[in-house]
């Protein structure tokens, strides 16, 4: 990671670069490797086998899914004229598809329900006012 | 419990691409000094709330998923036990567009 650069404005903006770089590889490499547990997970519930280049192939595709999601959220959010993304911002970007918005929506709903009391009062009282059960 | 992707990795991926566009962004700043500092809301490094992480390694499971699903609905239509690159790209065009 020293890339032992000396020098002017141009060689810090290199060496910045080289480690986004190593950086980058190495993110890659761990999404790799979920990728491949993910997708192992799934062969074994389908019993069936998956092919090496595949669960490659999935990756490197999944990685770039996971680029452009960045993008597409920072987008929205900064739309919104907010700097930090939240969850309607993820959901917003499956809206080209009915089903996996819907399926985004429930699971975050989950995520809400299993959270503190204290979290959720927080967020009723800023949303509605009142603590009901949620729908 | 089903296995899914790490949030802090996710977010760590989200911040370098948010980073790279920042990058961007200063250098146009820089080059049109007529500008000044009115873009402010893009040299703000974005951030993002824990919830949306989740979400996110969510939507993500489920390209991965989907993605194993579909081939081996193809494979299986061939009689076969494996899935092959082939399987792959009979389907991908269409979890492209889903996605």
């Amino acid at each position: 990671m020293d890339a032992g650069g000396v020098g002017g404005a141009g060689d810090s903006c290199f060496e910045k670069m080289e480690t986004e770089e190593e950086r980058t590889e190495l993110l890659r490499d761990r999404f790799r490797l979920s990728v491949i547990s993910i997708a192992d997970a799934e062969a074994k519930k389908l019993g069936m086998q998956v092919a090496e280049p595949v669960v490659a192939c999935i990756a490197d595709l999944a990685f770039k899914f996971t680029e452009q999601l960045a993008k597409d959220v920072e987008l929205f959010a900064c739309h919104a004229g907010r700097k930090s993304v939240n969850v309607k911002d993820v959901i917003l970007s499956a809206h080209r598809n009915d089903h996996l918005t819907s399926l985004l929506r429930s699971f975050s709903q989950e995520l809400r329900d299993k959270e503190p009391k204290t979290e959720r009062k927080r967020k009723k009282s800023s949303e509605k006012g009142e603590t009901s059960v949620p729908s | 419990m089903d296995a899914t992707f790490d949030p802090d990795l996710i977010h760590a991926i989200f911040k370098i691409v948010w980073s790279r566009r920042a990058e961007r962004n200063e250098e146009i700043d820089v080059v049109d000094i007529e500008v000044g500092t009115g873009t402010s809301k893009k040299s703000r490094p974005t951030t993002a709330n824990p919830s949306a992480l989740r979400v996110s390694c969510e939507l993500l499971r489920l390209f991965v998923t989907e993605a194993i699903e579909r081939a081996a609905i193809i494979a299986e239509a061939e009689g076969i036990n494996k899935i092959e690159p082939t399987h792959l790209e009979r389907i991908l065009p269409q979890l492209l567009l889903d996605f």
